[in-house]
């Protein structure tokens, strides 16, 4: 069997009395689409949390490659192919956004240490900082500072920081979300580019973009995975239909 | 840089070199201050204005370096060469130690490292038997190197300036480096430099202990200044001056530090001199930076010269047709 790309075992993260996430398993093969979906409040983000590093699970297991990273530092994840955006946008604000992207394009090399030289001298991080831009329709506003940036292009940055650093594993907390059809549609089309070779678990509300582009669904409810599967069951499914119309 | 801006470095330069001609003793030693405290403010805007810490005990690294060479120099009769590295070296080791508060933040980052200043004060002011105690230690000989020495203040100062400008050019290339990227990329957000694969804490570690090895220089060029140190150097509000002439001046900024230190040690030496009420001079200082210009002076000129630019490019309303 082949391993999975990043893989949860029986994770659960409490915070005081509160299970938000309770249990969960979910094995995600290299190449696939799994889209995360389930009302607020499910434990999407609190589950990215755990599988990124930035919260460590009360419980569980978390695998990537085949090697357990439960209590490695979420800096040392990245450095293991682990990218992620998040669901509320978190760029450098007062910083240029060719700025944004070069900090991630250095994030997992060793020349964040250089300190003895302009970073003009890096001409090839600066080309590929462009290319990055241009990939998520940002190349005209380069040199402009985040802050002057609307709330889609600072989604479309968002999306640039991940991919920039080249993960193997690529998680999305609600890449669509609070962006109008048109914005909805290029960050889809982003995604839909992405070669193979890159996993991506993805949060999204947007059934839309959930049917677009996942292969395979989970549903989350009260922190436990209740269902998997093709886009096409889980949507047919009457219990998910009654989880988000509320009469569970 | 502008034109503007390098007429103006040009200008600042050329009167740096040939000012001290023209001045009395008070001024000259007035210049030498300003460069000494401006590159301890230096220091800690590294940590202000790029890492988003605020230091409170910076005086304390001053003075661990400063005593060090004093003692070295008055008990030992070491030469200049070496007490003076020796100085710059402890003020190192000692930041490696209090570089540990970068395991906080906010304003647990300011309190512990408030704490690690009053404990030198408290160690510098008790253990008498070593530092002198209130005393301190005194009669530091000038610099000396070899057959060079340097005995009067205006010489002095052009040792110092030399000393001041090389570290501001090399504290210019860490900043613009990817280094000093990463540093302001922690400033703005440490959860995202996290998910991008940095190690935060390592890197504003590192940040603390290169803020201390400028703040050790700046304290062996204040000893061979005022040839005399004392728990005093140590105190809350050298090391509160420190960081509101970075603020004053223009954090994140090269010459912010410095016009900052000018403002404050002109009003506490020179406006002292003629005006009681010098403190409600820096209070009222205070208050108009933090109402007009929190950004300090540069800030506020590179606000300006970005309105000026918008007005520039945008139509003349007066030009427009009227409806």
């Amino acid at each position: 069997m082949d391993q999975y790309a990043v893989e949860a075992v029986n994770l659960s993260k409490a915070f005081g009395g509160v299970h938000a996430v309770d249990g969960v398993s979910i094995a995600v093969p290299p190449g696939q689409r799994r889209a995360l979906i389930g009302p607020n409040g499910a434990g999407k983000t609190t589950l990215f949390n755990c599988l990124t590093g930035s919260m460590s699970p009360s419980a569980g297991r978390i695998m990537l490659f085949g090697k357990d990273v439960t209590s490695v530092a979420e800096h040392r994840r990245t450095a293991m192919g682990i990218g992620r955006t998040f669901q509320i946008t978190n760029v450098f604000h007062d910083l240029t956004v060719v700025e944004n992207v070069l900090l991630a394009l250095q994030g997992t090399s060793r020349r964040k240490w250089v300190f003895h030289r302009s970073m003009d001298f890096f001409r090839s991080n600066w080309e590929r900082a462009g290319a990055e831009l241009e990939r998520v329709g940002l190349a005209g506003r380069a040199s402009d500072t985040v802050g002057s940036l609307s709330y889609g292009e600072r989604r479309q940055l968002e999306l640039a920081l991940a991919l920039a650093s080249t993960p193997r594993v690529l998680l999305l907390d609600e890449p669509a979300s609070g962006l109008s059809p048109g914005e909805r549609k290029r960050i889809a089309e982003i995604l839909a580019e992405l070669q193979r070779e890159i996993t991506i678990v993805f949060i999204e509300h947007d059934m839309s973009v959930v049917l677009g582009l996942a292969d395979k669904v989970t549903v989350l409810h009260r922190g436990r995975a209740i269902m998997e599967g093709t886009p096409d069951e889980v949507k047919a499914s009457r219990e998910i239909q009654e989880i988000y119309l509320g009469n569970v | 840089m502008g034109v503007a801006a390098k007429v103006g470095i040009g200008c600042a330069g050329v009167l740096a070199l040939v000012l001290p001609q023209f001045l009395n003793t008070f001024w000259i030693s007035l210049l030498i201050q300003i460069l000494v405290f401006g590159l301890l403010a230096l220091s800690a805007d590294l940590l202000i204005g790029h890492t988003g810490l605020f230091p409170l005990g910076h005086a304390a690294l001053l003075a661990v370096a400063a005593y060090t060479t004093a003692i070295l120099e008055v008990r030992h009769a070491i030469p200049t060469l070496l007490a003076a590295p020796a100085g710059v070296a402890v003020a190192v080791f000692f930041s490696l130690i209090f570089g540990v508060a970068v395991r906080t933040s906010g304003v647990y980052f300011i309190l512990v490292t408030l704490a690690f200043g009053h404990i030198v004060w408290g160690v510098l002011l008790r253990w008498s038997s070593f530092t002198g105690g209130d005393n301190g230690v005194g009669n530091v000989p000038a610099p000396t190197f070899g057959p060079i020495s340097f005995p009067t203040l205006s010489s002095y100062y052009y040792l110092a300036l030399a000393v001041v400008v090389v570290c501001t050019a090399a504290y210019r290339v860490l900043v613009r480096s990817p280094f000093g990227l990463t540093l302001r990329g922690i400033r703005e957000s440490e959860s995202r430099m996290r998910a991008l694969g940095y190690n935060v804490v390592a890197h504003k570690y590192a940040a603390f202990v290169v803020s201390g090895l400028f703040a050790g220089i700046a304290g062996v060029l204040y000893i061979y200044w005022n040839r005399f140190v004392s728990p005093a150097t140590t105190t809350l509000v050298i090391s509160a001056e420190a960081t509101l002439m970075a603020i004053i001046g223009g954090t994140g900024t090269i010459f912010g530090p410095f016009i900052g230190s000018a403002i404050i040690l002109v009003i506490r030496n020179y406006v002292s001199g003629f005006l009681v009420q010098w403190m409600t001079v820096m209070g009222l200082v205070f208050i108009a930076t933090v109402l007009w210009a929190p950004d300090g002076l540069l800030g506020l000129a590179r606000r300006y010269r970005a309105r000026r630019a918008r007005d520039a490019t945008s139509p003349d309303m007066a030009s427009l047709p009227k409806r």
